[in-house]
């Protein structure tokens, strides 16, 4: 009799067994012990639009290293820094994974991250300077730059056409964008003149640098936000909200994102990274193209560039697999297939004709012209200590909660208070 | 959220109401063995061992996943969690620092705000029961049906429709509205609104949950009751308050503790209706989401402890609060 | 307004302000859901036309995007897979320990008992964070075992069922014992049998409890394609914030095997139910 309850019970740790088994592949880093067998590197990454593009550079790594398997593992990007650094204390972060500008400084002064630049054959030349620079530390590089992104002006050409509006090009300044809000609000059918929201890589860093300010100072120890001409800047994008009017408010673009609303033809303009492409190609019945950011009053031209680099865990249990599987990432081949794909700008100087060449209904070139006018996304050696609060408090000015005048003070002593902690 | 979600709680209820409530009812009687056994026979042994064995596998589970972790949670609310490992005896810090969290008097309010909007749901439930058991047939059973259908809809999915009826601009329900001449607010962007409009997601998601209960308990209520009622010349509207009423007293307890308990740890709807990018969350936060925010966004494990353990006290002084409560005005027949 | 004399003529003639009275409260039960379908099936600049068109173009598109865009068929076999392992061990671990507090005596068990309930009147927020420092320390994070694990243990289903054998006349049990079977045998051919209603009950409660259990499987698993589908709806939110068609696709999607087995167990589980509130 009491076997049968022991035979029962073993069922059920049968059946556990059975969920363990068709899972465990994927554990992170503990798959495999010595670095000379066969070795199973855990890739992480949160956009599930590129899995496919990496899977090829896995499987072409793979067909040049047979004994290393890349295992890509995709984190949703709402939740991916939260889980890294959740991994990252407990050890079990994947082997490789990828990296942007605003968090590299922590998980490399936290020691998280092994350097590349002591490692074998690295070599940075191929990349842009200003990206090299986001992922370097003390002197030493810490990711391989994977791509970039910078902003441009969307526009849709129907709403253009229908209320007889020249379309934006490169001499555009603030004012022409003012004056083409104005002339293409049109209440009654539903469109606004532009989208501002209080979004600040695709906006407000953008107007803040246009208008001769900065969110953060060049040596990373004071925030921009009490400059008068970085409130310039902000003032520019509250304006269409509040002042002119032609852009959504703050409630209506938390209920209906303004890249939805440009994608279904209620907004006239906006401005966007590159990496919203995919959606507006695939937007039935969106007439748009992209023209370069505006001029600030004094006829300064600006946009922030971000980027993702590859970085290597430092806990991995491979770092050589690891160092040859990143090596790969930052070569041409790997870069070419990123650049075929057509979902990102591959950081590979001379590789973005292709990406270009990916969508020739649109004036992508705008996007690569712009990057003798890219500065860095602005990042200190702990970029989350103050970009939250940042994020909280802009929300409440264009809430309407907050004035601007108060607003900005209370970001920069914020901010000033989290640099001086660094 | 629906009831399902708060599943252990009606247990909880139920339990505590078994003890406490029905002692002598059908739990007490066979604990007795019909025959006296003699101490310490074989067969007495062997039916010890027999129990041992069968609540062995459940116990190992409870304990390594419920028991343990409430004494693991206590010990962390007194400690800080470094960024990438590492934990530090801090006495009583973090409490001091939930109690003087400037969003703690904002959620605490919104937390009793939800609640008290979903008890108002009870009443409501209570009519549409009554209405229920007067249908029969196969009407009775489509009613039963759809009135159920957001019981069971995933509660994910629940969130994301009602975000979009209450969208600002397209939403349906501002649509109706403008039909009439108002114009509806952005009910889940403005922080004015948000409590309520979650609040009525709570309440539409749990009547049908709430209804079946009571219209099992309008069943068992024996029809003499109402016959000598009757006799006495009582109205209907009389027979509601003083047979009904009275008589479902044990129904409503049961839901209003399952109510009250759901809704003071109301959390996945304001994560899923108002999203984390929201410029109305700060005025929506519940206690339960600023544990969540801590534990997992923010990365203060120490401080989330904390918020953990006060909310226990606080649900276990309210329950214990409303079974002593229960004896003014529940009736068991 | 209680259930007095039903079949009286009087009621029947007054039966209709009832049905109206239910039909609109019917009426607003079921809008989300015919909003949600309408929805699901425009264009994203249809659905975002003012006034709203009741009449979509009926772009199934939006429902294969769903499957492209997310590991959707990854993610429903992880939530099959979820409720029936635990819905198994549930009735397994849950019948066997009930029987044991309901009908065996043995040293402690009152204090078990008591223990057990314990559980029950803990908020989950108690546990989540040890549950996940254990499940990671099992090495078990981002895997579907870590999603099961925890939720084969259940103190409810387990205090539901005792409540259920109580119920059950001893009598059955004294026969069986003076014909010699033993106790397991009492439990499994006798006991296991009678408390089949009270077995289907618990049973469809679990179901409905792990497909819709968001927070716990949102909390360990990271990989999109580890996810039960209440993870990756939300997930799903996170990546196309307010695109609306194909958010109502995929949470239609989600919710319809419940809403299915609803329809086939209609009277099971409210039965279910009704007993959760009456015992």
């Amino acid at each position: 009799m009491f076997r049968k309850v022991l035979v029962l019970t073993g069922a059920g740790a049968l059946a556990l067994a059975a969920t363990g088994c068709s899972s465990s592949k994927s554990g992170s880093s503990s798959a495999g012990k010595t670095e000379s067998g066969p070795v199973t590197l855990s890739y992480g990454i949160w956009d599930a639009k590129q899995k496919p593009a990496m899977q090829q550079m896995a499987d072409a790594f793979h067909a040049a290293h047979p004994d290393i398997t890349i295992d890509i593992q995709v984190t949703p990007n709402a939740d991916y820094w939260t889980k890294l650094q959740t991994a990252a204390a407990s050890g079990t972060a994947p082997d490789v994974f990828w990296m942007n500008g605003p968090r590299v400084g922590l998980y490399a002064g936290q020691k998280q991250l092994l350097s590349l630049s002591d490692k074998p054959g690295f070599d940075n030349t191929p990349f842009p300077k200003a990206l090299n620079d986001v992922y370097t530390l003390d002197g030493k590089q810490y990711a391989m730059p994977k791509d970039f992104d910078t902003v441009g002006l969307w526009y849709n050409k129907k709403l253009f056409d229908a209320a007889g509006v020249k379309y934006p090009d490169a001499t555009w300044t603030w004012q022409n964008v003012i004056d083409a809000a104005q002339k293409l609000n049109d209440p009654g059918k539903g469109v606004w003149g532009i989208a501002s929201p209080d979004w600040t890589q695709e906006n407000l860093f953008n107007t803040m640098l246009q208008a001769g300010g900065s969110a953060i100072s060049a040596d990373k120890k004071k925030s921009g936000f009490d400059d008068p001409k970085s409130l310039a800047g902000l003032q520019y994008a509250l304006d269409f909200v509040t002042k002119y009017k032609v852009s959504p408010t703050a409630q209506q673009m938390t209920d209906t994102q303004p890249d939805q609303l440009f994608a279904s033809g209620k907004v006239a303009m906006f401005t966007d990274g590159d990496y919203d492409l995919p959606e507006y190609k695939g937007a039935a019945g969106l007439d748009a193209d992209v023209a370069p950011l505006p001029a600030g009053p004094d006829g300064k031209k600006a946009t922030v560039i971000n980027g993702l680099g590859n970085v290597i865990y430092a806990k991995t249990k491979h770092p050589e697999a690891a160092w040859e599987w990143v090596k790969y990432l930052g070569s041409k081949e790997a870069n070419e297939i990123q650049a075929k794909t057509g979902t990102v700008i591959p950081a590979y100087n001379g590789l973005s004709a292709e990406w270009v060449a990916s969508a020739p209904q649109y004036h992508l070139q705008v996007f690569i012209d712009q990057l003798n006018d890219a500065v860095p996304y602005p990042v200190s050696k702990n970029t989350a200590a103050w970009s939250k609060p940042m994020q909280d408090t802009l929300d409440q000015i264009w809430g309407g909660k907050l004035d601007l005048q108060t607003g900005a003070k209370q970001i920069a002593d914020q901010m000033n208070a989290a640099l001086a902690k660094e | 959220m629906p009831a399902i979600e708060s599943r252990p709680v009606a247990a909880e209820a139920a339990a505590t109401g078994s003890a406490s409530g029905r002692t002598g009812g059908p739990a007490g009687a066979p604990r007795r063995p019909l025959a006296p056994r003699p101490r310490f026979s074989r067969a007495h042994l062997r039916e010890w061992a027999w129990g041992y064995a069968m609540i062995a596998p459940l116990f190992v589970g409870l304990v390594l996943f419920y028991l343990w972790p409430i004494v693991q949670s206590a010990y962390f609310s007194f400690t800080e969690w470094g960024a990438f490992g590492g934990q530090e005896w801090v006495g009583f810090k973090n409490y001091s620092a939930f109690m003087s969290d400037p969003q703690l008097p904002r959620a605490a309010w919104n937390t009793v705000k939800y609640a008290l909007i979903i008890l108002a749901g009870i009443p409501i439930s209570i009519v549409f029961a009554a209405l229920l058991n007067q249908v029969h047939g196969k009407y009775a059973t489509l009613y039963r049906i759809l009135y159920f259908l957001p019981v069971v809809s995933m509660p994910a999915a629940v969130a994301m429709v009602w975000r979009w009826l209450y969208n600002g601009d397209y939403g349906l329900i501002n649509y109706l509205l403008s039909l009439v001449g108002i114009h509806g607010p952005h009910w889940v962007s403005d922080g004015r609104y948000t409590v309520y409009a979650l609040g009525v997601v709570g309440i539409w998601s749990s009547l049908g949950y709430n209804m079946i209960i009571f219209a099992a308990g309008l069943k068992n209520i024996p029809r003499q009751y109402y016959e000598a009622s009757s006799l006495d010349g009582a109205g209907r509207v009389r027979q509601f308050f003083s047979v009904t009423l009275p008589l479902l007293s044990p129904s409503i307890f049961f839901v209003s503790v399952l109510s009250v308990i759901g809704g003071l740890q109301m959390f996945d709807l304001v994560l899923m209706m108002l999203g984390k990018t929201n410029p109305a969350l700060a005025d929506s936060k519940t206690i339960a989401y600023l544990f969540y925010e801590d534990a997992f966004i923010t990365n203060n494990q120490g401080l989330a402890a904390a918020i953990a353990v006060v909310l226990t006290l606080v649900l276990l002084a309210l329950t214990a609060l409303q079974f002593r409560l229960q004896k003014r005005w529940v009736h068991y027949g | 307004m209680g259930d007095a004399g039903s079949g009286s003529t009087l009621i029947r003639q007054r039966l209709w302000p009832v049905h109206v009275i239910l039909a609109v409260g019917a009426a607003a039960m079921v809008t989300p859901f015919l909003w949600q379908l309408i929805t699901s099936l425009q264009s994203t600049s249809e659905s975002t036309s003012v006034p709203p068109h009741f009449l979509p173009s009926w772009k199934w598109g939006n429902y294969s995007q769903v499957f492209h865009d997310t590991p959707f068929a990854d993610q429903f076999w992880n939530s099959v897979v979820q409720t029936v392992v635990r819905v198994l061990a549930q009735v397994l671990f849950c019948s066997m320990a009930a029987y044991a507090f309901a009908r065996l005596k043995f040293p402690g068990r009152n204090a078990l008992f008591l223990l057990m309930l314990a559980v029950l009147m803990v908020p989950s927020q108690v546990y989540l964070l040890p549950q996940y420092q254990l499940v990671q320390n099992l090495g078990l994070l981002n895997t579907l075992s870590g999603v099961v694990l925890p939720g084969l243990f259940s103190a409810f289903g387990t205090f539901m069922l005792r409540q259920f054998f109580l119920s059950l006349p001893n009598e059955v049990e004294e026969a069986a014992r003076l014909d010699g079977a033993g106790t397991f045998r009492i439990f499994w051919s006798v006991m296991l049998p009678l408390a089949k209603p009270g077995l289907i009950s618990m049973g469809v409660l679990t179901v409905l409890w792990s497909w819709n259990d968001l927070l716990w499987p949102l909390v360990v698993v990271n990989n999109d394609t580890k996810m039960p589908l209440t993870v990756g709806l939300a997930t799903l939110q996170g990546e196309h914030l307010t695109e609306y068609p194909l958010l109502m696709a995929g949470s239609l999607l989600a919710s319809l095997p419940m809403i299915l087995l609803f329809l086939a167990a209609q009277r099971r589980i409210t039965e279910g139910i009704a007993l959760t509130g009456t015992k």
